[in-house]
């Protein structure tokens, strides 16, 4: 099945199965790695892509139902090239060294990402902000760091809160 | 130039993998890779009758699907561990007479990609007829069902230090008796296992894959396919996490090698989630009974631990688990008399397998547990009577009963910091009056001090690999044995390089993670990467200072007025001769060639201590157990780079969180793993789980090392377990304390404190 859909701001066309996850189709045939699976069943977030602006589980989404659509991948955040090409948040990332294997990071980073554009009242709350980190799973920096980077990439301080 | 371009990452790997750029297992592309699924057991134990892979040929796109009757004659797992452990129990790389847990492999379908490799898989037909399931070690020790036919389930028996004379224990004032479980565990990488073999073109095979020992796959490998170790390379590119789960040689590697030689085409495996929940292998698995006893003054006289582990189905690398857990039986104190006794056993669950701490966190959880429950039956303070049993510091190096000998220490000092970062008092305030006030929710303050080793023991583990290289660049190549699983070996060892050779950080690039680029080398775990690695790349780095500073007399002597041995200065990379001459270490290498030291570096292993301590509020009504405040202080030695250690004691601690009070893998009598929903199932801690944290060091430098370092990584799930667990039974007032098993869930901590309730 031919499906067509914006993937970080160029028009893609691509013949899939339909049975075929976003993810997938992401991965294998646009070549985008960047989005991760970890889990296949919609719970750990690593897959996270920002559709039409808002974050959803690409594992748990079929790459037909984007037609028309828009996508954005970890791919298409960074401004440039290299150190210097990184975004805020990507910065505020490695700042508060809040990635270590670097699986989770893309979906944090995305679903992040998500929330500074369309919802940056969630980074003067702290509920709020512990229960948009907790659709994520990491293994390795135990959250904190993460939770201070978003804070940082939002222009808070992360020793107030 | 601009703000933007100034940006310094904290480490080198974040910008790759901040952008989506890293590449991981299954985003190299390869022309032509076929996909691998596997056919697994779903029963734990069966004969097999029958494993027909003929259907899967018949579903569209399916290469060839094996089964174990088209393997090479005996093609098993090589062993590793104690001689003897694995004779006459073969680890097939596809069962084709037993299968002895669910989830292990019985045939591999390839096809192009994945999604039709699964179709073929499910076509395959099996045919097993049911055999006991043994599901626990004391079920497997005390049953007539025999795992490996001929042989006992009781694989490994062992002795560490004396027996505890009987009038010890008759004479002493007080012994507390404690049975604890140590649960099983999985790791959860967010990336699962992950290989990726294909032919080079010359006989011989090129291996990624994400793995803590890629020399030891390597030479299993080589092994296995009857190839010398020089035809085979492994690369371990960027790796999502391991945690000690990525360092044997599993069946579906070998599987996937010997296909792509068998081939000659590329072969990936990317291990699916609901796979690893049951096939990959799992962490802890003891029961423990512990005796300990002490004198009217609260001196502890004699502590005795009996382990039984749970080998899982093969004994494997799991099998050095409780050996470290038994030599650990010490702990902190100057007890006169301990002893430890180990039964290792074959269960029909996955293998077990060392999981971050690997044996010490059991150690530290059977002591510290035991030493809380003694300071209750004596109404004593935990933390007075700590002090009062502590190996003192001037006592260093200490061997002790189980046959340690630990480097440095100063147990009392990272005590102290504890109770002072804990704000002890106050909160021994706050318990009081909440002990007054009816109905008030009962706060506990429970600590841990814990020893662990580090580095590694045995002939295996003692030594790793490092080289220096200088380039004609001006440069400098750092190589090294160890392999990086997410904990920045890039960052880190350049800068032990560059600090060695009084160089810019920008001049050393570091790798390690590949045979073909370092021929020897051990691995990554037992939180050696720095203590070993780095200090063996610290003595390179010296030696090339010396080879370079003789070359740039010869140099000198061949280039112009010669000038005496022993006159060339370094200086940060270049070569200060008398007379005002100089060269710079890329000039000599384009002048004189090749221009590299290589080091092997030898350690006896590391001791690592600190102390952690929990608040923790309970409610009785729904057992549901809140962190208040959490206190890990640690000494690793010297430590070499801050923001990656400080990342390392927090991750463990999260995990350490997740042991104490979430995670677990169940299984029914049939010994299926009651994990249908995965993730949704295994609780791993999110961010809502976090507790407040305080982090502390004390350093005491290891005074046989060059960096003074000791490894760091896995202090985290050895202190927080015990710690939070004594603070949930002082907050119950549990005279018991068997009546806490972890995980903590709220169905046990309601039962305990009704029970704590009905008994007082």
């Amino acid at each position: 099945m031919r499906v067509e859909f914006d993937v970080n701001g160029e028009r893609r066309s691509v013949d899939v199965e339909p049975r075929r996850h976003l993810a997938d189709v992401l991965r294998d045939e646009l070549g985008l790695t960047g989005t991760h699976l970890a889990c296949e069943h919609g719970v750990c977030g690593s897959c996270t892509v920002l559709l039409d602006g808002e974050a959803v589980r690409s594992c748990l989404l079929l790459a037909v139902q984007c037609e028309g659509r828009s996508v954005r991948t970890v791919e298409g955040l960074a401004d440039g090239e290299g150190p210097g090409g990184l975004n805020p948040l990507q910065r505020a990332f490695s700042a508060e060294h809040a990635l270590q294997c670097g699986f989770c990071t893309p979906g944090f980073v995305v679903l992040l990402q998500g929330a500074l554009e369309r919802d940056p009242a969630v980074f003067d709350d702290p509920e709020a902000l512990r229960r948009l980190l907790s659709s994520n799973l990491c293994r390795c920096t135990g959250y904190e760091p993460i939770r201070r980077a978003a804070l940082r990439a939002a222009g808070r301080d992360p020793d107030a809160v | 130039m601009s703000a933007s371009t100034a940006f310094q990452p904290t480490r080198r790997e974040d910008v790759r993998l901040l952008t989506g750029t890293g590449r991981y297992v299954a985003d190299l592309a390869v022309d032509g890779c076929l996909e691998a699924a596997f056919v697994r057991s779903r029963l734990a134990h069966g004969r097999v009758r029958r494993v027909d892979a003929a259907p899967a040929r018949a579903v569209a796109s399916v290469v060839p699907a094996l089964a174990a009757a088209a393997l090479p004659g005996r093609f098993v797992v090589p062993p590793f561990g104690q001689p003897g452990v694995a004779e006459g129990r073969d680890w097939e790389v596809l069962a084709g007479e037993r299968v002895r847990h669910v989830g292990q492999p019985l045939a591999v379908v390839l096809a192009a990609d994945r999604y039709a490799a699964e179709d073929g898989a499910d076509a395959v037909v099996v045919d097993v007829d049911p055999l006991p399931a043994l599901v626990g070690p004391q079920a497997a020790a005390a049953s007539d069902v025999q795992l490996f036919d001929g042989l006992g389930n009781v694989v490994v028996e062992q002795d560490h230090g004396e027996p505890v004379p009987q009038e010890v224990w008759a004479a002493a004032h007080v012994v507390v008796e404690a049975t604890y479980t140590q649960q099983l565990l999985a790791p959860v990488p967010m990336e699962s296992r992950a290989v990726l073999a294909a032919p080079d073109g010359a006989g011989g095979l090129r291996v990624w894959c994400s793995h803590q020992a890629p020399h030891r796959l390597r030479d299993n490998l080589g092994q296995a396919l009857r190839l010398p170790p020089d035809r085979v390379r492994v690369t371990v590119p960027d790796a999502g996490g391991a945690f000690g789960s990525k360092s044997a040689t599993f069946p579906e590697y070998l599987a996937v090698a010997l296909l792509a030689l068998r081939l000659g085409r590329p072969v990936r495996w990317v291990e699916d989630r609901a796979e690893a929940f049951s096939a990959h292998t799992h962490g802890r698995g003891q029961r423990q009974r512990v005796r300990l006893a002490a004198d009217r003054d609260g001196r502890f006289l004699a502590l005795d631990l009996d382990v039984l582990a749970d080998l899982g189905a093969y004994p494997h690398v799991g099998v050095v688990v409780p050996t470290q857990t038994a030599l650990m039986a010490t702990g902190a104190y100057a007890t006169g008399h301990v002893h430890a006794r180990v039964r290792a056993v074959v269960t029909t669950t996955a293998p077990t397998a060392p999981y971050r701490g690997a044996g010490r966190p059991e150690a530290a959880y059977a002591v510290e547990r035991t030493v809380e429950a003694l300071a209750r039956r004596l109404g004593a303070d935990p933390v007075e009577l700590r002090r009062r049993n502590f190996i003192a510091p001037e006592r260093f190096p200490h061997t002790t009963p189980t046959g340690r000998t630990y480097d440095s220490g100063d147990y009392a000092r990272a005590l102290d910091v504890a109770v002072d970062a804990l704000e002890l008092d106050r909160w021994r305030t706050e318990r009081a009056r909440r002990r007054a006030e009816p109905g008030a929710r009962p706060l506990g303050i429970g600590f841990c001090s814990y020893v662990e080793r580090t580095g590694g023991d045995g002939p295996l583990l003692l030594q790793e690999n490092g080289s220096v290289e200088a380039l004609a660049d001006g440069s400098f190549l750092a190589r090294c044995g160890t392999s990086a699983t997410g904990q920045g070996h890039e960052t880190a060892f350049a800068q032990v390089v560059a600090d060695a050779l009084g160089v810019d950080t920008a001049l050393v690039r570091a790798v390690d993670g590949d045979t073909g680029e370092v021929p020897h080398g051990v691995g990554s775990f037992a939180s050696r990467s720095m203590q070993m690695g780095g200090a063996a790349l610290h003595l390179a780095a010296r030696e090339l200072v010396d080879l370079a500073r003789q070359r740039a007399v010869a140099w000198a002597a061949a280039a112009g007025p010669p000038v005496p041995a022993g006159s060339a200065t370094w200086d940060a990379g270049r070569l200060l001769l008398p007379g005002g001459r100089w060269i710079g270490t890329g000039e000599l290498v384009t002048a004189t060639g090749e221009l590299r030291a290589d080091h092997v570096f030898r350690q006896e292993a590391a001791f690592p201590f600190g102390c952690y301590g929990a608040v923790v509020e309970v409610d009785p009504d729904t057992g549901e157990v809140e962190v208040l405040r959490l206190v890990a202080v640690d000494d690793y030695g010297t430590v070499v780079h801050p923001v990656i250690t400080r990342g390392q004691t927090v991750g463990s601690l999260v995990q350490g969180l997740g042991q104490a009070l979430y995670e677990e893998v169940p299984h029914d009598g049939d010994g299926v793993p009651l994990l249908a929903e995965g993730l949704f199932d295994y609780l791993l801690p999110t961010a809502s789980e976090v507790p407040p944290f305080v982090l502390r060091e004390t350093r005491t430098p290891n005074p046989s090392n060059p960096l003074g370092a000791k490894g760091a990584g896995e202090a985290g799930c050895i202190g927080v377990p015990p710690a939070v667990v004594n603070a949930v039974a002082d907050a119950l007032q549990l005279d018991d304390p068997d009546l806490l098993q972890m995980p903590l869930t709220p169905a046990r901590v309601w039962r305990a404190a009704r029970a704590a309730g009905a008994a007082s």
